[in-house]
């Protein structure tokens, strides 16, 4: 090949691939309403993505899997956790735990916490073609690493990881959301805590309790046998 | 050194030294905050701490990309620089527009979207800094008597750069738009603009030192950006899997960006064919050891590691995940960061006119930051397979499979320590021959 040849392969090249890729881009662009419900994308759903930028959450956070991945995913965020949840986490997010990573307390106002969850609730509902994948196996907590490590402080970590605390309180730390789980070893029996996880309408619809969809039998499990030792 | 006005180059490849030795500092911090829990993090938060790492990461490879031409385009063109007040001044802009947007994130002054979270005001002045950049090299170039490929390839390259900056500009109410353009951006500098830049300043460089036919060099230059071009551009779907764009990027995406490593692959034989084929004895071995080790870098970090993931069956289970980390870091060093290395080493003592120069501290500097990076690439890289298995794969919680990577954390900061030590040996040196008096 001489150097014309190499020069007409180079110009060719890049103008059909160019072509093709301005011609999937307007395509793309004709399934974005529907993929992406833009009739739901209300002013409240913008200024919320303003919040989420002005406090620069993309730089710790992934959203859709893209940004930071210091920190949780938040692309189902609204569907994992629930409005409830995200709301308090929101206001306080700091962890009376020393040893876990930190988010900062933002100071966001009950304005910004709205229009934020109204956008978590829009990112969610985006057509991603099925990601984040759905596990294909489940972590036992009784087993690998953790092994040998008492039931009891595994239900902790449990506790721990879905931040309980931002709601009850156990010996005088958490929050005020929900009961305090100092003594509730005393007052409720397992089979009657596993099923208030599970399905927290199931003993009072009205409860503002969040349920926590991602959670496994084994770390309902895990938590059960610790908080009956709350005694 | 052909020219006077090639002396511009100097100031930029200090620059560009210096403010790698900075990125690297952020970036022992960032590294920190994995292992132990968040240290100054009322100072520096994680946020800010990225956002300042990256953009010290883009702002010191720029400077080296325009130091690179700056000494390229006189020499290739046969002339003086058009003008070298205009360098000069673009120089203090762009060091200006730079660290106004350093201190801007430490108070929180951000446009909030990652990589892009320079404000609005601070995008729009470097539109004007790479504009007064263009023209000056643009107005070099029609002086001169005969184009020739290299030129009108860097050309190409730091336009599409400026082009494709302006899609990171403004804001987007719909996040999958948002994140469309945003790749344009991203994917379309790193894995176009910038490799056009790339491909031309090393054509350059070995043509130079090996004195190899310009018309061999040359025609490999076409068919190597051609089939960047061809598998980079349409590759760009590799990121538009997940985003909300149609499934149909799937194929695409899959298809074309699978394709990518073969411009690099080609490159590194296209390499070692001009190194065999050298028709004068290579005075700067020095140069020479990064322009090998920069093509074999490149394809690990960018061809090997990208690909390793790229496909859509394996990129739904690492997506989001350090998998991308270990691939960014590999590959911004094997194909820039050596890159300019390649350059800054070349043309600083030919700029002072040594034509010998001790290049001892110059191969501590290789094998150390090479090694260094190399270990971090591997640590993160198993540290997002961990990450992939049990939080995609066996659906545990984000923070308790962080304990489990915590341990190749540390050997992230083992590699990061090494890396800042060559990086100091080199900053030692670049300044030790950018004051040498010739």
């Amino acid at each position: 090949m001489g150097k014309k040849a190499a020069r007409n392969f180079f110009i060719w090249g890049t103008v059909i691939c160019t072509a093709l890729f301005i011609w999937l881009t307007i395509d793309t662009h004709t399934t974005i309403p529907k993929r992406t419900h833009t009739d739901q994308l209300t002013d409240e759903v913008v200024l919320g993505k303003r919040v989420w930028h002005k406090h620069n959450c993309n730089d710790c956070h992934t959203i859709l899997g893209i940004g930071g991945y210091y920190s949780p995913d938040v692309t189902k965020a609204y569907s994992t956790r629930g409005e409830t949840w995200l709301k308090t986490f929101l206001k306080n997010p700091e962890s009376p735990d020393p040893q876990r990573r930190k988010m900062p307390n933002l100071n966001l106002s009950e304005d910004e916490i709205k229009k934020l969850i109204v956008y978590f609730k829009w990112v969610d509902a985006i057509d991603t073609n099925q990601w984040p994948p759905k596990p294909v196996g489940e972590a036992n907590p009784r087993e690998g690493a953790l092994k040998g490590k008492p039931q009891t402080l595994l239900g902790k970590n449990v506790y721990n990881q879905y931040r309980c605390d931002l709601c009850h309180k156990i010996g005088g730390e958490g929050g005020p959301v929900g009961p305090d789980l100092t003594h509730i070893g005393s007052n409720k029996e397992s089979p009657w805590l596993a099923k208030q996880i599970r399905d927290p309408k199931s003993h009072n619809p009205n409860t503002q309790m969040p349920p926590f969809p991602q959670i496994s039998e084994g770390e309902i499990q895990a938590l059960v046998d610790y908080l009956v030792t709350l005694k | 050194m052909a020219y006077e006005s090639q002396k511009v180059a100097i100031k930029y490849f200090v620059i560009s030294a210096i403010f790698f030795g900075l990125q690297v500092i952020v970036g022992l911090l960032l590294v920190s905050k994995y292992i132990w829990p968040d240290p100054l993090i009322g100072i520096l938060p994680f946020n800010t701490a990225r956002a300042i790492h990256t953009n010290l990461l883009v702002v010191w490879m720029i400077f080296g990309f325009m130091g690179g031409t700056y000494y390229i385009v006189p020499e290739e063109s046969g002339t003086e620089l058009f003008s070298e007040k205009l360098a000069n001044l673009q120089f203090w802009l762009l060091l200006l527009g730079g660290l106004v947007g350093v201190v801007g994130f430490l108070f929180g002054w951000t446009a909030g979207r990652p990589l892009l979270e320079l404000p609005v005001e601070l995008k729009w002045a470097i539109v004007i800094v790479a504009l007064i950049f263009i023209l000056n090299v643009f107005l070099t170039m029609i002086r001169t008597k005969k184009w020739t490929a290299i030129q009108g390839m860097l050309l190409g390259g730091i336009v599409m750069l400026a082009v494709m900056w302006l899609f990171g500009i403004p804001f987007f109410k719909n996040l999958t738009l948002d994140y469309y353009y945003w790749w344009w951006v991203i994917h379309l500098w790193v894995e176009g603009a910038w490799e056009l830049i790339a491909a031309s300043l090393m054509a350059f460089v070995m043509l130079k030192i090996t004195n190899v036919d310009r018309q061999v060099i040359e025609k490999w230059l076409y068919v190597e950006v051609a089939l960047v071009l061809i598998t980079g551009i349409i590759g760009t779907g590799h990121h538009y899997y997940w985003i909300g764009t149609p499934n149909y990027w799937l194929w695409w995406g899959g298809i074309f960006s699978a394709l990518e490593p073969l411009p690099i692959l080609f490159m590194v034989f296209d390499t070692l064919n001009h190194v065999r084929h050298r028709k004068i004895e290579v005075t700067n071995r020095l140069a020479l050891y990064w322009a090998v080790g920069c093509a074999i870098f490149h394809f690990i970090g960018a061809g090997v590691w990208g690909f390793a993931h790229t496909l859509p069956v394996v990129n739904r289970w690492t997506h989001g995940t350090q998998v991308t980390a270990s691939h960014g870091h590999m590959a911004f060093f094997g194909a820039y960061a050596m890159m300019i290395l390649t350059v800054i080493y070349y043309a600083l003592p030919k700029l002072k006119g040594l034509a010998q120069f001790n290049q001892k501290r110059g191969f501590w500097v290789f094998w150390i930051t090479t090694v260094s990076m190399a270990i971090m690439g591997l640590a993160f890289g198993v540290a997002g397979v961990i990450q992939s298995y049990m939080w995609r794969g066996l659906g545990m919680d984000f923070l308790a499979v962080q304990g489990f990577m915590r341990p190749w954390f540390m050997i992230v900061l083992l590699g990061g320590i090494g890396l800042f030590i060559g990086v100091i040996i080199y900053i030692v040196d670049v300044l030790s021959l950018a004051t040498k008096r010739s």
